[in-house]
């Protein structure tokens, strides 16, 4: 049986295609103003990397921020759930998930079963997830996929006193004209990041196994620093990209349905 | 269901209203649920509970209050400076908390810069904190102080005989809604929350003589009502901060649930409890308006909320509880935390969530919230 997940975030849309529990084929593109054309182009690709067809499919799960608009999908669930599903697959003893999209951060605590006993997600603003890292990179003329590693070659990292966004650029921009060096401001940034997840993942107490999901959990630098503040270590999926454990957990729900 | 629920829930200026207004009727806004209507039904004025639906900004509000202040009366704020209110004859501030507390000066501020948007009569009306003998008897003398208030400002008598008929209508739109709350216990609900809350704000918005006699027909109508709409739907009751609009109960019901109970201002808090009939009307309405509150504005209760809480839980057969605070409410986003955590170790599954007030700019974040917390009840949307 063929299935599809399909995982339309604020940022990004992510496809997977799975046959039992092997992907076989995936995407990753930029969100575009019309979810359901992202969604549409998002699974495109990721068949045609998997030599499929959309008749190909048997089931298919839509989930993220522009889930309500797949026209293709035969049922549409919680990022939550498609989150906690793709991570279980992903790191079989996590107990407890960070993800971190792009304008959203989660912390779930997995039951035995892998179902979702608690979980907790950003209220205030959207300043602890992706969009945050995107600002920052982009002001330092970093490549996002390089910010983590900032941290490594970091001797002083800078603190950020604000939690806006916006008001952390201009700190940021403050520190570039002080001719601080791009990797303390990038430790900086990383670990400020770190903070805010940190209260988060405390909210509904974190239990061994951690698995960090969604595109920051390609972040090092946020990783270490999290790992500091939480006092445990992180798994990261080696598995598959874990951009993907939304689609993947989508993929996986789809299977389970009659 | 008659459609002017609807139309008093979603709209200041309703048909009903405006009849009122062109027979002459004199109308009375006020902010909180701890003023007693009676004293101004017996003026022979409509006491007309006000809220912040249909503003597309806070321009306004936010230039007079600070920023780290709750959405709701800068809300309020913006609706009179717009004109909104232009229908007042009065209006009654409270210290329901500080937040509303602040808009009875920046409301006196913008009515300087907004000529006309300040109501000729405009009382501070304070309301204590905690129920003590004393407090009782100072609230009742603060209400004998509002009548008095008004009796001279409009020139009229607010006698004994009147306020006696006032306490019997508010009375009997008490017992009404208890009514209308019990059948949301059925296994299948007659109605929505949506229009249950429609319902319930249309009776803070029009006048309570026409308002009874409808919803005593449609009560009457959803007894008979033997269809299984809302059966099996995960049910929710919905707790915390102020709801005046329909568009968070819309968006939980949305993702599947039906929400069967509620424990908020404008919502089941309203109508609980009567006004004794007695020789010392002040003393009986200051009893019933501070006893029967369950605001967290009210020090010491906290215990007595949480208790509420789990009867109603019980009462309505909810399947979860959805604790709701608007940015910047101290009171209920602290004390949904403490309920929060008790809650969890007795088992009872809950959420909490926040948001600003009004019509839901973001509806997508607070669907996928519940939808998640749905799911955790094994009654997701594609349960239900």
């Amino acid at each position: 049986m063929i299935t599809a997940g399909c995982d339309v975030g604020s940022l990004t849309s992510k496809a997977v295609v799975m046959r039992g529990d092997r992907i076989l084929g995936s995407a990753i593109i930029r969100s575009r103003t019309k979810p359901e054309e992202a969604a549409s182009q998002v699974l495109d690709e990721a068949l045609k990397q998997a030599g499929l067809t959309r008749k190909d499919i048997s089931k298919c799960v839509g989930t993220g921020y522009g889930r309500e608009r797949i026209d293709f999908v035969n049922d549409t669930r919680s990022e939550i759930a498609c989150h906690a599903k793709g991570a279980k697959w992903l790191v079989p003893t996590a107990k407890t998930v960070i993800d971190i999209g792009g304008q959203d951060c989660k912390a779930m605590r997995l039951d035995e079963d892998g179902s979702v006993g608690r979980f907790v997600t950003n209220d205030k603003c959207a300043a602890g997830t992706g969009r945050f890292l995107e600002v920052m990179a982009n002001v330092l003329h970093v490549p996002i996929e390089e910010l983590g590693k900032l941290s490594a070659r970091a001797k002083a990292p800078v603190v950020l006193a604000s939690t806006c966004t916006v008001w952390a650029q201009a700190d940021v921009i403050e520190y570039l004209n002080a001719e601080t060096s791009i990797e303390d401001i990038g430790g900086g940034i990383n670990n400020a990041m770190a903070g805010r997840v940190a209260s988060l993942a405390n909210a509904v107490k974190v239990e061994r196994d951690v698995c960090m999901t969604g595109g920051v959990a390609k972040n090092i630098g946020v990783i270490r620093a999290l790992e500091k503040l939480i006092g445990q270590r992180i798994v990261i999926p080696r598995k598959a990209d874990p951009q993907l454990a939304g689609a993947i957990g989508a993929a996986l729900l789809a299977r389970e349905m009659n | 269901m008659d459609p002017i629920f609807n139309e008093a829930a979603i709209k200041i200026q309703n048909s009903s209203l405006l009849e009122y207004k062109k027979k002459g009727g004199r109308v009375i806004g006020y902010v909180c649920s701890h003023v007693p209507e009676e004293v101004i039904a017996a003026a022979d004025m409509l006491p007309f509970r006000l809220r912040g639906i249909e503003i597309k900004s806070t321009a306004i509000g936010d230039s007079y209050f600070g920023p780290f202040v709750c959405s709701c009366p800068k809300a309020l704020l913006q609706n009179a400076g717009e004109g909104r209110f232009s229908f007042l004859d009065g209006a009654i501030m409270v210290q329901a908390c500080d937040s509303m507390r602040r808009l009875d000066e920046c409301w006196r501020k913008a009515g300087t810069d907004f000529p006309g948007s300040l109501p000729d009569f405009f009382h501070y009306f304070a309301v204590p904190h905690k129920v003590t003998d004393y407090s009782v008897q100072f609230f009742a003398e603060e209400i004998e102080k509002l009548a008095k208030a008004i009796e001279e400002h409009f020139k009229v008598s607010i006698t004994g005989q009147k306020l006696d008929e006032a306490i019997e209508i508010y009375n009997t739109t008490r017992d009404l809604l208890v009514q209308l709350e019990t059948l949301r216990h059925r296994d299948s609900p007659p109605l929505t929350g949506s229009e249950t809350m429609a319902i319930v704000l249309a009776g803070t918005a029009m006048p309570k003589s026409d308002y009874n006699k409808l919803l005593e027909a449609t009560i009457e109508d959803l007894k008979k009502q033997r269809a299984k709409t809302h059966a099996g739907k995960p049910r929710i009751l919905l707790a915390g901060s102020v709801v005046d609009d329909l568009t968070l109960i819309d968006a939980i019901e949305a993702e599947g649930a039906v929400v069967v109970a509620d424990t908020v201002c404008f919502g089941a808090r309203a109508y609980s409890g009567h006004v004794e009939k007695g020789d010392s009307r002040w003393q009986t309405l200051a009893r019933r308006y501070l006893n029967e509150q369950f605001c967290p504005r009210m020090f010491g209760y906290s215990n007595e909320r949480y208790e509420l809480i789990l009867q109603k839980f019980k009462d309505s057969k909810a399947d979860g509880i959805v604790f709701q605070n608007i940015r910047f409410c101290d009171l209920h986003g602290s004390e949904n935390g403490l309920f929060n955590k008790r809650l969890d170790k007795a088992g009872i599954p809950n959420t909490r969530i926040e948001r600003e007030y009004g019509e839901l700019a973001d509806e997508g974040r607070v669907r996928m919230r519940i939808g998640a917390f749905l799911e955790t009840l094994g009654r997701g949307k594609s349960a239900a």
